[in-house]
C-alpha cells in the first residue's frame, strides 16, 4: 500500500533528523543556534559506528556517538559562548571542520560490518493492520527517539529545569537575578543538543544502514535547524516536520517505484524544497514565538 | 547585547605602530601560526613530516610558476564566493549560498554559450557570457533575498538549503537539455566553443579570470569604504535599529546586497567554466562556495583581505593534494587545517575587536 | 569599526602582494619541479610511457567501499607488487573536474610516466594533461574517446551480469527484481537491460524494478531503496553503486536475495548471496603497465578503446552462493558456454524497449559501441529515465 510504505519510510528516514531537531530545540530555547549540528551528526555516526565496531555492543556505540556529538557542539558552545564569536558563522565552521574530521577518522570504517540495531517489531501491536508497519516494527533507537517528544515537551513546559532552559533563552536577566548563570545553562543545552544530534547520527549507521560513508548526513543536520524554526520550537511540531521531510524522501522512491512520470531530479529536491515552504507557511507565528536570545543572533552584528 | 557603537565618518587615526597595534598584530600572527602548529602535530601522529609538508607548500607555490597559477587557479572562484558572502556580511546578512549561486551561474552561462554563443567572437561571447553568469548567480540569491524580505525567512538556512536545490537543477540540465549529444548519453554539457574560453598563461593552466576578480575585489572594497552606498550598507550592518531610525529603506537594501552578492558567485561559476572546466557537470565548483565562506570570514569580511586569506586557502587546499599523492593521507584533511585557522580567529574576535 | 583598520591591512596587503610578485618574478618560469625529481631529459625519443619512476592511479571514490573503487584499488595493489621498482602514487577522492588535472599533474612531477585514471569522468581531464605530457600514458577506464596517448579500457561487464539476471530469475518466488542505481548513465542502462534480459530468458513474466537514488553512494538513501523495493515484492536486488555493502546488508537483514557487483560481497550476505559480477583488474593492469614500461604502447591492443570480455577473463562471474541450488548453477554454467562461443548474445534482436517499440531488428547483433551509448530501458523494466 503506497500511504503504508510512505509512512514507514517517513518514520525509517525522518529518525535521524527528528534526533537531531529536538536536539537543536532544547539549545535554540536557551538562545543559542548551532547550525554545526551537522557536524555533531556526523561525529556520532562516525563515533558510535566505531565503537560498535570495536566492542561489538551498539548501545555502548550510541553512547560514544552522543558523546561525541557532544564533544563537537563543546567547541560551538566555548566559542559562541566564551568567546563571543557570531554564532552562525562559528556554526558553518563547525559543520566544515565535522565533514573534515569524520571523513578523515573515517576512512578505515567504510568496510566493516557491525551487529547494529534490527527492527524490533513489538509483540501484538505490530500485528495491528496499517499503523502497526508503520509505528511498530522499527528499531529501538526510532521507539526511543518517538518516547523522547513527549518527554522533552514534559521537562520543557512543567519542569522547572524547563523553565531555567526556556529563561536562557528569553529572559536571562531574570535567570542571573534569581541566582543561575544563563551562561552555563546555555552551555549544557548544546551540549545536550550536539548530545542529541550525535545519537541522531549513530541512528543513521548503526541502526539504519549499519554503514559508515563520508559525509553520509547528507545535509541533515542543517534540516534539523530549519525545521526547529518551522516547530516554532515545539518537540512535537518538530517531530512532525522531520517525519514530514522523511516522508518527502519516501515519497520520491514510491513515485520511482509506480512508474509515474514525473522528474527523478525534482523528486530529489522536493524534500528540502518542502523544507522552505514549511517554513514559508509558519512564518507568520514565528516572530512572536522565537526566544528572545535568538532573535538577537539573527539580527546582530554580522561583521566580524 | 552588542554595546552602542559610534558611528563616526573621519576616524582618528591611531599612529601607524602604535603598542594596541603591535599587540593586535601580534596577536593575529599567533593566531594564524597556532593552526599550523596544532596540525603539524596532528600529521606527526600519521608518520608525516608537517615541515616537509609546509615546505614544499610554499616551495610548490612561490618556486614555479606552474604551482603559483596552480594556486591562483584554486584562489580565484574562492575569492569571488568569498566576496559574496562578505559583503551581504558587512550588511549584516549570512549568506552561504555562494555554492548554489556558483554553479546556477555556471549553469546560465553554459546554456547561453551552448544555444546562442556558439559562435560569437569572443570579443562578444566572453562578455556576454559574463553577464549570463552574474544574472544566474543573481536570480539564486534573489530568491534568497525575496524569502527575506517578503518572507522574513532567515537568509542563512534558506540559502543552505537552496543549495541542495542548485545541484539538483543543474543535474536535471545537464541529465536533459543541455547533455551532450557527443557524449554517449553521460551528463554532461557539450564543451563550449573553443574562442569562448578565457585566454591562459603560458605555462600554467592559469586563466585571466584571476585579474577579474582582483579588479571585482577592489571595486567592492571601493564602494564599502569609500561610496555613500557602501557606508551605508556598513551602517546597516553594524546596527539594524539606528539605519531603520535613520529611515534607510532595509528590505531594498538587502536585496541589492544579496543580488550582488550572487552576481560575483555566478561570475565565479562563469569562470569556472570558461577558464578551466570547458563544460557543466553536477558537480562543477563543488565546495568553492563553502571555502569562500570561511576565506570571508578569515578576513573579516574585509574585501583585501579578503585577497591574501583566499590565497592562503587555495594554497592550503593544493597542498591537500600533494599531501595525499606523497603520504596517503586524504587531501580533505587539509578542511581540517582550514577550520582550525577560523577556529583560532573566531576564538580572538573579541579581543580583536576591543 | 573596521574603518580604523582599513589603513593598516591596505598596506600590509600592498606590500605581500608585491613581495609574492617579487619572488615569483625571479623564480624559474616554465619547469615545474617540486623535488628536483624531473622528467626524462634525455635527447633521444624514447617510446612513450618509459622512463617514469612511478605509476599513478587516481580514484573518484574511497578504495574500501566494497565496489567500484575498491576494484581499481586491487588493480592498484597488483601492479604495486608487479612492479617493485615502481612507486605507486594514489590519490582518493579525485572529483571529476578539472581538479583531477592538477592530481594528475602533480603526480607527474613526482616521476609517473603511467596513468590510471579510473573514473570515466577523469576523461576530460586526462585528454588535457595528455596534450600537455605527450611521452606519459595513460589508460582510462571505461572512456569512449582516445588520443595518441590516452588509451582506455573497460570489461563487458554485460556479459556476467546477464548471466546473474538468468540465475535471479530462477531464484526469484515473487518473479520481481530490483535495482537501485545513481544516474541514468548508459553504463548504468546496459547492467540493468542486460540483467533483465537475463531473467526474462527463463522467466518471460520476470520485471525489474529500478530505483534512482541521484548518488553514487548514500547509504541513507540506498537504505531507503532497498527497504521500499522489498516493500513492494522485490525478492531479488542488484544494484549499480560505487559502495555495496549498505543494499546488501540491508536486504541480507529482509530477507531478500542479493545479487553483486563491482566486487565478491557474499561475506555480507551469507544466506541471500546469488552470484555476482566483478571485474578482473590485477591482470589486466599489471599487463597494461607491462606493455607501457616495455615502451610498447603505440599500436598494442591498449592504444585505442580496449574492451576486456569474458572470454577473455576480464569480468567474471563470482562463485555462487550457499543457497543456489546445482540445476541454477549448471544452467548458468551452460549460458555461459553459449555465450563464449557466439551462439547467446543478451542483446540479440529482436529487443524492444518499455513502450514495445523493435530497437534491435531481429538478427541483429548491436556492436559494443552501440552498447556503451544505450539509452533506453528494455521491456519487462519498471521505472522510467529521469530526463
Amino acid at each position: 500500500m503506497i500511504i503504508t510504505d510512505i509512512l514507514t519510510g517517513a518514520l525509517r528516514s525522518g529518525t535521524s533528523v527528528m534526533l537531531a531537531s529536538q536536539g537543536e530545540l532544547i539549545s535554540e530555547r536557551a538562545g543559542v543556534i548551532n547550525l554545526g549540528m551537522e557536524g555533531s551528526m556526523l561525529a556520532g555516526a562516525l563515533g558510535g559506528f566505531a565503537v560498535t565496531v570495536w566492542t561489538g555492543n551498539p548501545w555502548l556505540g550510541t553512547l560514544s556517538g552522543g558523546l561525541c556529538g557532544l564533544i563537537i557542539s563543546l567547541i560551538h558552545s566555548f566559542l559562541v559562548l566564551s568567546c563571543g564569536a557570531n554564532q552562525l558563522a562559528t556554526g558553518l565552521t563547525i559543520m566544515f571542520f565535522g565533514i573534515g574530521v569524520t571523513s578523515f577518522f573515517g576512512r578505515s570504517f567504510v568496510s566493516e560490518q557491525i551487529v547494529g540495531f534490527n527492527p524490533v517489531p513489538i509483540p501484538i501491536l505490530s500485528d495491528i493492520p496499517f499503523i502497526g508497519d508503520v509505528l511498530f516494527n522499527h528499531d529501538p533507537l526510532t521507539y526511543l527517539s518517538i518516547l523522547l517528544v513527549p518527554v522533552l515537551w514534559y521537562v520543557l513546559f512543567r519542569t522547572r529545569l524547563g523553565v531555567i532552559i526556556r529563561a536562557a533563552g528569553e529572559k536571562e536577566d531574570v535567570l542571573f537575578a534569581s541566582g543561575i548563570n544563563p551562561l552555563l545553562v546555555r552551555y549544557c543545552a548544546v551540549l545536550a543538543g550536539g548530545f542529541l544530534a550525535g545519537v541522531g547520527g549513530t541512528q543513521l549507521s548503526v541502526a539504519y544502514t549499519h554503514s559508515w560513508v563520508e559525509n553520509m548526513t547528507a545535509g541533515r543536520g542543517v534540516v534539523a535547524v530549519a525545521l526547529v524554526i518551522f516547530a516554532s520550537w515545539r518537540p512535537a511540531m518538530a517531530m512532525v516536520g522531520s517525519y514530514l521531510f522523511g516522508a518527502a524522501q519516501a515519497l520520491q522512491l514510491t513515485v520511482q517505484q509506480q512508474g509515474w512520470p514525473i522528474s527523478t531530479f525534482f523528486l530529489f529536491m522536493v524534500p528540502y524544497l518542502l523544507t522552505l515552504a514549511a517554513l514559508l507557511i509558519v512564518e507568520r507565528r514565528k516572530r512572536s514565538s522565537m526566544p528572545e536570545a535568538l532573535g538577537n543572533v539573527f539580527s546582530a552584528d554580522a561583521g566580524g | 547585547m552588542k554595546a552602542g557603537t559610534s558611528l563616526t565618518v573621519m576616524p582618528v587615526r591611531e599612529s601607524f605602530l602604535s603598542a594596541g597595534r603591535l599587540r593586535k598584530i601580534g596577536l593575529t600572527i599567533t593566531v594564524f601560526l597556532a593552526p599550523f602548529v596544532l596540525y603539524g602535530l596532528f600529521l606527526l601522529c600519521y608518520e608525516v613530516n608537517p615541515i616537509e609538508l609546509y615546505w614544499s607548500m610554499l616551495k610548490s607555490t612561490f618556486g614555479s610558476l606552474f604551482g603559483f597559477g596552480e594556486v591562483l587557479l584554486k584562489a580565484t572562484p574562492i575569492l569571488l564566493t568569498g566576496l559574496a558572502a562578505a559583503l551581504p556580511a558587512r550588511a549584516g546578512l549570512i549568506n552561504v549560498g555562494g555554492e548554489g549561486q556558483l554553479i546556477i551561474g555556471a549553469l546560465f552561462a553554459t546554456f547561453a554559450a551552448v544555444f546562442f554563443l556558439d559562435s560569437a567572437p569572443s570579443w562578444v561571447g566572453i562578455p556576454l557570457m559574463l553577464v549570463f553568469g552574474a544574472l544566474g548567480g543573481a536570480v539564486w540569491a534573489g530568491i534568497v533575498a525575496v524569502l527575506k524580505t517578503a518572507g522574513r525567512m532567515n537568509e542563512t538556512i534558506s540559502s543552505l538549503l537552496l543549495n541542495y536545490v542548485a545541484t539538483h537543477t543543474v543535474s536535471y540540465f545537464v541529465h536533459g537539455i543541455l547533455k551532450d549529444p557527443a557524449a554517449f548519453n553521460w551528463p554532461y554539457s557539450p564543451q563550449i566553443s573553443w574562442q569562448l574560453r578565457l585566454p591562459t598563461i603560458t605555462g600554467t593552466r592559469l586563466h585571466i579570470g584571476f585579474i577579474l576578480a582582483i579588479l571585482l575585489a577592489a571595486v567592492v572594497w571601493f564602494i564599502l569604504s569609500w561610496t555613500k552606498l557602501g557606508f551605508n550598507i556598513r551602517v546597516l550592518g553594524g546596527n539594524k535599529l539606528a539605519a531603520q531610525r535613520t529611515g534607510f529603506r532595509i528590505n531594498w537594501m538587502y536585496v541589492w546586497v544579496l543580488l550582488a552578492a550572487g552576481a560575483l558567485a555566478g561570475i565565479a561559476g562563469m569562470i569556472e567554466i570558461t577558464g578551466i572546466e570547458g563544460r557543466l557537470r553536477s558537480t562543477t565548483g563543488v565546495n568553492y562556495g563553502y571555502l569562500g565562506f570561511l576565506a570571508a570570514w578569515m578576513a573579516w569580511n574585509h574585501p583585501l583581505r579578503l585577497l591574501f586569506t583566499s590565497f592562503l586557502l587555495g594554497m592550503i587546499a593544493v597542498a591537500g593534494n600533494t599531501l595525499e599523492i606523497g603520504s596517503g593521507l586524504p587531501a580533505s584533511s587539509v578542511q581540517i587545517l582550514m577550520a582550525l585557522v577560523l577556529f583560532f580567529l573566531m576564538g580572538i574576535a573579541r579581543r580583536l575587536r576591543s | 569599526m573596521k574603518k580604523r583598520n582599513t589603513g593598516w591591512s591596505w598596506k600590509t596587503l600592498v606590500a605581500i602582494l608585491a613581495i609574492i610578485v617579487t619572488i615569483t618574478g625571479c623564480s624559474q618560469s616554465g619547469g615545474s619541479s617540486l623535488n628536483g625529481n624531473s622528467s626524462s631529459s634525455s635527447g633521444e625519443s624514447s617510446a612513450i610511457g618509459t622512463g617514469g619512476s612511478a605509476v599513478g592511479f587516481i580514484f573518484v571514490g574511497t578504495k574500501d567501499d566494497y565496489g567500484y573503487n575498491q576494484a581499481a584499488y586491487l588493480g592498484s595493489e597488483a601492479v604495486e607488487e608487479a612492479f617493485p621498482d615502481l612507486k605507486v602514487l594514489r590519490s582518493e577522492n579525485v572529483p571529476e573536474t578539472a581538479e583531477a588535472e592538477r592530481v594528475m599533474e602533480e603526480m607527474i612531477n613526482q616521476g609517473a610516466k603511467i596513468i590510471f585514471p579510473t573514473s570515466y569522468g577523469h576523461l576530460d581531464p586526462a585528454l588535457n594533461v595528455a596534450a600537455r605530457h605527450p611521452d606519459v600514458v595513460f589508460f582510462h577506464q571505461g572512456g569512449l574517446i582516445t588520443s595518441d596517448n590516452v588509451g582506455t579500457y573497460f570489461g563487458t561487464i554485460w556479459e556476467p551480469v546477464y548471466l546473474a539476471g538468468v540465475a535471479a530469475g530462477k531464484m526469484s518466488k515473487t518473479g520481481k527484481l530490483g535495482y537501485i542505481v545513481s544516474v541514468p548513465i548508459p553504463q548504468v542502462l546496459l547492467n540493468v537491460n542486460a540483467f533483465t534480459q537475463g531473467a526474462r530468458s527463463v522467466n518471460p513474466d520476470a520485471t525489474t524494478t529500478v530505483v534512482f537514488t541521484g548518488s553514487w553512494c548514500d547509504p541513507g538513501q540506498q537504505a531507503n531503496a532497498a527497504n521500499s523495493l522489498i516493500d513492494g515484492g522485490v525478492d531479488v536486488i542488484s544494484q549499480h553503486q560505487d559502495c555495496t555493502k549498505t543494499i546488501i546488508e540491508t536486504a541480507e537483514r529482509r530477507g531478500a536475495m542479493t545479487v553483486g557487483y563491482h566486487a565478491d560481497a557474499s561475506s555480507l550476505a551469507p544466506e541471500g548471496w546469488i552470484v555476482g559480477s566483478v571485474w578482473n583488474w590485477p591482470d589486466l593492469f599489471v599487463d597494461m603497465t607491462k606493455t607501457a614500461v616495455d615502451g610498447e604502447f603505440k599500436g598494442s591492443i591498449y592504444d585505442g578503446k580496449y574492451r576486456g570480455t569474458l572470454a577473455d577473463g576480464v569480468v567474471q562471474l563470482t562463485d555462487f552462493g550457499k543457497n543456489v541450488p546445482e540445476e541454477v548453477q549448471a544452467l548458468v554454467e551452460e549460458t555461459k558456454q553459449k555465450l563464449l562461443d557466439g551462439t547467446v548474445h543478451p542483446f540479440a534482436g529482436p529487443v524492444k524497449d518499455q513502450a514495445g517499440n523493435i530497437v534491435y531488428e531481429d538478427g541483429y547483433i548491436p556492436t559494443i559501441d552501440e552498447l556503451e551509448s544505450m539509452d533506453f530501458f528494455v521491456e519487462g523494466v519498471i521505472g522510467t529515465i529521469p530526463q
